[in-house]
């Protein structure tokens, strides 16, 4: 479904180069459910703008679903954001000014795809996140949780092949964000592809593989969790040190 | 798609930045729209033709200040003496100048009986000799010129014959001609015997303007104060002026000649002020287009501003550039259009109060209509770079905690 090789990702200034990516390797398979985490700074918000072709890299090769997206153009993009990849983001992401509805359509009206079909696919969205009834109401009428099942209903309206979920529960409370993590399992299970960021252990470890970003390069722990536990803990506490060490340099420097 | 359904939905939610545009939009199509009639109102009139060689002709004022003197013979002297200066083609005695806003105006009936004539139009009232239409450059297009024999010097003088403008003669006999006919004043009757194809009188935004009467009658033998027409090719204009005074005064220094005047000085000095008002009114219908353009421009940046985040997203979620480029043009097109519509309707309405306030002609469709469209110019300009901007912020934008 998803396949990176040897990505790297250089943000160049006068000044500095910062490596976000580097020689960066990933296979996902179709149907699996993958929880991305790391700490601060490590590269996982860069991986996931590139998973879903919001920004380009600097060298590697990266498929989508059978097609080398390296280097395609702005439209092409586009079009297969629209098309294949459904998006669910932290901060829910929905336009304040138009209602449940015109929120849900919004990929499907740049897909060219008909009033009826719309009408037909958004409430059948909004049904499958439990907010049909609510369909006219504004988004600031709505709670976090609900803001943010209507932002999954938005991504599910398009069928896209694979969702890319950056911190979908964030900034619910652990309530809401065990009914949408209840939610993106069920997506799953009828067969989309999902890859999750996350800073929330306790949600990471409900996803099929967990993997880690450390210094823009994957530690993938799945491999080894059913033979050596002992492993996966020291490597990860590795990068919890790793973790633990910035948040001392910002502290300090503050 | 130009996905026009939730660009309104969002701006009628978004009432007060939307409206504020509006209101600006209503008010510059009716201010526009009036203003651009006025102008083209003031272009058209100074474009008219006045049937005068005007560059070709010269007055100026003869003051006698001698009691004795003999104003009849003295007047015939004073022409011929401005006939033989080399270079004159023709000179005339005459009562006003056209377009110099000041004049005479009468008024003729078609019979004696008061109370059953018919009365023409009002007229300028033109009263000189047989060379008037000559020094003038007036073209007779039916009957005759005056003969040199049927000149009179006195107003209340009987066998007055009169030459008219074709537009009156039009206006008052339709397509038959008015040569041989006679109109009364009082107890005076006056023969038409001929037709000029364009005689205009001295008030330009009167409007009987181009209604005119010449009478054969000699305005500079009636007192001691004359006015007197010369005229002469226009490389010999400036030099004439010298020469008429040292010939005038060689014929008799006890006199005052001023107020030298060409024609086309005296035009430029009436039309002045549709001059200035049109370049005024132009003035302001440019800088109301771009207090418009940048409130525009203003209001999308803002918007821009306010919605990177939203654009982002849009982008992420399949919206190509061109879409939204489209979105902010849309938006801004919605909001012209409305006010272009509201703001038609309400300069039809301001026309009709300039109408009653100021005797304006009613303000023709076209105008809010071109207004509208000039709007339409003035939001593509204002909004294009704006939106082109909009549309190159990254869909990465998304994922950024902005």
């Amino acid at each position: 479904m998803l396949s990176m090789k040897n990505i790297s990702k250089v943000f160049k200034t006068d000044l500095v180069e910062t490596h976000a990516l580097r020689e960066f390797n990933l296979n996902v398979a179709e149907g699996e459910f993958v929880a991305v985490t790391g700490p601060s700074g490590s590269g996982k918000t860069t991986f996931l703008n590139i998973a879903g072709l919001l920004e380009g890299f600097t060298e590697g090769e990266y498929c989508l679903d059978g097609v080398n997206v390296s280097n395609l153009s702005d439209n092409k993009s586009a079009q297969i954001r629209n098309e294949k990849i459904g998006f669910i983001f932290q901060g829910f992401n929905l336009i304040p000014d138009l209602n449940l509805a015109e929120n849900v359509e919004v990929p499907l009206r740049y897909r060219g795809v008909k009033s009826s079909e719309r009408k037909r696919r958004v409430e059948a969205a909004l049904e499958q996140v439990g907010l049909a009834a609510r369909m006219k109401h504004l988004p600031t009428q709505l709670s976090g949780g609900q803001q943010q099942r209507v932002a999954i209903a938005r991504a599910l309206a398009g069928e896209p092949r694979f969702l890319l979920a950056d911190e979908p529960t964030g900034n619910l409370d652990s309530l809401m964000a065990r009914q949408v993590m209840e939610l993106l399992e069920n997506i799953n299970q009828s067969g989309t592809t999902i890859i999750m960021v996350t800073h929330d252990a306790e949600l990471a470890r409900r996803a099929q593989r967990n993997i880690q970003i450390v210094d823009g390069q994957v530690c993938d722990f799945s491999m080894y969790q059913k033979a050596d536990h002992s492993v996966v803990a020291e490597l990860k506490k590795v990068a919890d040190q790793k973790q633990a060490a910035e948040l001392n340099q910002i502290v300090s420097g503050a | 798609m130009l996905h026009i359904k939730p660009i309104v939905s969002s701006l009628m939610r978004s009432k007060s930045g939307p409206l504020l545009l509006l209101l600006q939009i209503i008010l510059s199509v009716a201010i526009v729209a009036n203003a651009s009639f006025i102008i083209h109102e003031r272009l058209t009139m100074m474009q008219r033709e006045s049937g005068f060689t005007e560059d070709q002709i010269l007055s100026f004022n003869v003051y006698n200040f001698d009691p004795e003197i003999d104003n009849v013979k003295q007047n015939i002297i004073d022409q011929q003496i401005l006939r033989d200066i080399p270079n004159v083609i023709d000179a005339a005695s005459t009562n006003m100048m056209p377009l110099s806003d000041s004049g005479w105006m009468d008024r003729f009936v078609d019979g004696p009986d008061e109370d059953t004539a018919k009365s023409m139009p009002g007229f300028a009232f033109y009263l000189s000799n047989d060379h008037w239409l000559n020094v003038m450059g007036a073209k007779i297009v039916d009957g005759r010129n005056f003969r040199p024999e049927e000149i009179n010097t006195r107003i209340d003088e009987t066998g007055m014959l009169a030459i008219i403008s074709q537009p009156l003669a039009k206006e008052f006999w339709g397509d038959e001609s008015p040569v041989g006919k006679t109109v009364y004043q009082g107890e005076q009757t006056i023969k038409i015997i001929g037709v000029v194809e364009k005689l205009q009188g001295a008030w330009v935004d009167h409007r009987n303007f181009e209604y005119s009467v010449l009478a054969n009658i000699d305005f500079g033998g009636n007192n001691s104060n004359k006015t007197y027409v010369v005229r002469s090719l226009p490389e010999h204009i400036a030099d004439l002026q010298e020469q008429i005074v040292k010939v005038l005064h060689a014929e008799n220094p006890n006199r005052v000649i001023d107020s030298f005047s060409s024609l086309t000085e005296m035009k430029n000095l009436t039309y002045s002020n549709h001059r200035l008002m049109a370049t005024i009114l132009s003035i302001m219908v440019m800088l109301l287009l771009l207090i418009t353009a940048l409130g525009l421009t203003g209001m999308v940046m803002f918007n821009i501003q306010r919605r990177t985040k939203q654009i982002g997203t849009r982008r992420a979620l399949g919206a190509k550039k061109t879409d939204i480029v489209s979105y902010f043009m849309v938006e801004n097109y919605i909001i012209c259009i409305a006010g272009g519509l509201i703001g038609g309707m309400l300069s039809l309405q301001l026309g009709k109060q300039l109408m009653s306030l100021y005797s304006l002609p009613i303000l023709p469709i076209v105008y809010p209509v071109i207004a509208v469209v000039g709007l339409l110019v003035v939001t593509t300009l204002a909004v294009i770079v704006p939106a082109v901007r909009a549309s190159s912020i990254s869909p990465a934008m998304a994922t950024r905690n902005v």
